[in-house]
């Protein structure tokens, strides 16, 4: 075995703008996916009939399939519904949002099923509206509920980037294994990708659990 | 089987009858909660209902605020027929006060808050003018000096009496009490019914659901005996309780050990 | 935009063999995590001291890092360390196994300890010993709470081994892309299997939870 690690630091300049995409992503999938996750939550809980269906069918599809799938299929099937020609990154950028999106609703209909019924009475018994009863007192206590889960999301999305590299966005795994095919240095690039990874997330890790002693419910 | 009215004197039958039930049914499925169900609560009275657990005083009080919906009967609130539509439904529902057995205070408000929010959201004062309201009466209650205190520090008794404070705060035509003190430990039950008491003497219109049988005694001016959805025997807590004319009300009294 | 899904029913066989690598790499590393999983938290729970920051270690290297990071790397990179040369189903599982026997261990570590304390000391109150309350008290309750929590590990497990497409094995994830490759006609075949995977994801979400909405007061103490 005989090992250069000097390959890491002379791709640093590419790796480190690699971890910037992947982090990039991460935000810009989030930003997405929270807002489009409340409205989604929304359709399913308080709307009518079809429309709460096919919210429930969006939901129930996407947490159902694997990711890479949905990855590969948003590259060949966005252009054509779309007739836009996608970069890889936007389509990346899409089927992460669209696969988010779906876990952040159900994370943000069973926060705002699990208040009681009877705080929604208490709010009702004043005199508030449905909409007034929602606001001022099911979202506050929802909120301390969701916000451990969606950090758990964020976390689980961090890592879930890798797998656009399979259409070649330049992220993280996408360039560190490009590397290793030009340098032919395997052990060397992959076991740094690995570290890159574990220096990134273990931190998000460790900061999840510390939001999740801190808003441990009890009833 | 129309209910046994009784022609005793009714202390307060001279005040406007706040609410009237008549012949209000209820059901869930295959179930008659309510089935057929005649009252009448007039002004400044304090109606106890008694009787077993599941026999409809519970959800009686619930369609009177429109939590539940009736499926027969009629129900009348200061002399209009209470509507099915949501938004005139919550203008009743912001002239009655309701009580609820869990408290059900917001965890994330502080007791001010609690007591604030009716007044602030609903009849849409300022938040001076709201706190103001929401410091009196949490006085009133005995509870000044809890404004800053979150539920979570609070006694079972000290967020009743919030939770009481807060439905007085809407400035309420009558006040609806579900089992009050029914989740609390013996020695918190005493200054919940105080309270009740006080408002009592004040003049408010009270309808109560009880097991608190002395309370009812003392402190009610009509009281109601369900059974199994009906009425089977209402009148003055004398009659009741001393000299009660049927034998369920009889059986219902000699099982919780009343002695009289 | 005309779709010709003959293409699926002239390489049925070819994509049936991917759904049936799918299905035995998902039951495999499935069955490998939960029991390296409850080795694993075991030793933690009841194993000797200097044991613990490391398992704790692993445990939370495996949150941070991808599965497809730790698949390549085994597929590529522990051959060069360990000599090693798995071949691409048995490299997938091993890869799988390590990363799901950290979940695995977490989920059998909240479960054992979410029955509640009255429940062991009521049974050393009756004379039971450790071993006992372990085995019919405790382990019987965790293991109703755990339910909803396996139940969403297998879930996940299904769908890593689409993952493993990348290091060659050849699961319907791979087959489909061979296929596509060959008769250009993406859209088909990744329609295709979507439903597939669907048609054996829905239905293992859903019986988990009626099996665990069936057996939940069971472990309610």
């Amino acid at each position: 075995m005989n090992l250069d690690w000097s390959v890491v630091w002379l791709n640093r300049d590419a790796l480190i703008a690699a971890t910037g995409t992947t982090i990039m992503l991460t935000i810009a999938t989030m930003a997405i996916a929270v807002p489009c996750g409340i409205v989604v939550a929304i359709l399913r809980l308080y709307a009518w009939g079809p429309v709460r269906a096919a919210a429930t069918f969006y939901v129930e599809l996407f947490r159902n399939l694997p990711l890479i799938l949905v990855v590969f299929w948003a590259f060949y099937v966005l252009p054509i519904l779309t007739g836009l020609s996608l970069s890889p990154l936007a389509t990346g950028l899409a089927a992460l949002a669209l696969n988010v999106t779906a876990y952040n609703a159900e994370t943000f209909r069973a926060g705002i099923n699990s208040i009681r019924r009877g705080q929604v009475e208490a709010a009702m018994a004043l005199g508030m509206s449905r909409a007034q009863a929602l606001r001022r007192v099911i979202v506050p206590q929802a909120v301390r509920r969701i916000l451990p889960v969606l950090a758990s999301t964020w976390v689980s999305l961090f890592k879930d980037t890798s797998l656009v590299s399979v259409i070649a966005v330049t992220e993280l795994a996408y360039v560190a294994m490009q590397i290793r095919a030009q340098s032919f240095r395997v052990l060397e690039m992959l076991t740094a990708m690995a570290a890159i990874y574990w220096l990134l997330g273990y931190p998000q890790a460790k900061l999840v659990d510390w939001i999740q002693r801190r808003y441990n419910v009890t009833e | 089987m129309a209910n046994v009215e009784i022609s005793a004197t009714r202390a307060k039958s001279a005040g406007a009858k706040i609410i009237r039930y008549r012949g209000v049914i209820k059901r869930y499925g295959a179930f008659e909660a309510l089935r057929g169900v005649d009252l009448d609560v007039h002004a400044g009275e304090v109606v106890c209902l008694i009787g077993p657990s599941g026999s409809g005083k519970s959800t009686l009080l619930r369609c009177t605020n429109g939590l539940e919906m009736t499926d027969g009967g009629e129900i009348e609130f200061e002399g209009a027929l209470l509507p099915r539509d949501e938004k005139p439904l919550r203008l009743m529902r912001a002239r009655m006060g309701m009580v609820f057995q869990s408290f059900e205070l917001f965890p994330h408000l502080t007791a001010l808050e609690n007591v604030a929010e009716g007044p602030r959201t609903v009849l849409r004062k300022s938040l001076a003018e709201a706190k103001t309201r929401a410091a009196a009466m949490l006085a009133k209650v005995g509870l000044a000096d809890k404004e800053a205190n979150y539920p979570s520090a609070l006694s079972g008794g000290q967020q009743q009496r919030v939770a009481i404070a807060r439905a007085l705060a809407m400035e309420p035509d009558v006040m609806l009490f579900d089992e009050p003190t029914s989740a609390l430990d013996p020695e918190t039950i005493g200054e919940v019914l105080n309270v009740m008491k006080v408002l009592a003497e004040e003049g408010m219109t009270m309808v109560v659901v009880t097991h608190e049988m002395t309370f009812a005694r003392r402190v009610g001016d009509w009281v109601a005996v369900f059974d199994t959805g009906r009425i089977v025997e209402q009148g003055p807590p004398q009659q009741i309780f001393d000299a009660p004319l049927t034998e369920r009300t009889r059986d219902f009294l000699s099982h919780l050990g009343w002695a009289g | 935009m005309d779709f010709d899904f003959a293409v699926i029913t002239d390489h049925w066989r070819f994509l049936a063999s991917g759904v049936g690598v799918t299905l035995a790499l998902s039951i495999a590393s499935g069955v490998t995590s939960i029991a390296a999983g409850l080795v694993v938290a075991l030793a933690r729970l009841y194993g000797p001291r200097w044991l613990r920051p490391m398992i704790v270690l692993y445990i939370d290297s495996m949150r941070a890092i991808p599965v497809l990071v730790v698949l390549v790397w085994t597929f590529f990179a522990l051959p060069i360390v360990a000599g090693i040369t798995l071949p691409p189903f048995w490299a997938a599982l091993v890869g799988l196994t390590i990363h799901l026997a950290a979940y695995a261990a977490e989920i059998f570590r909240a479960g054992i300890e979410s029955v509640r304390p009255g429940q062991t000391r009521a049974s050393l109150a009756l004379g039971m010993s450790r071993a006992q309350i372990a085995r019919r008290i405790v382990l019987p309750q965790a293991t109703v709470r755990m339910l909803p929590a396996f139940g969403s590990l297998l879930s996940i497990t299904i769908k890593d081994t689409a993952i493993a497409s990348v290091i060659a094995v050849p699961e319907l994830m791979r087959q489909s892309e061979t296929v596509q490759g060959q008769s250009f006609q993406p859209i088909e075949v990744y329609t295709f299997a979507m439903l597939v995977y669907f048609l054996i994801l829905f239905p293992v979400t859903r019986g988990v939870d009626r099996i665990y909405r069936r057996l939940a007061h069971l472990g309610r103490s």
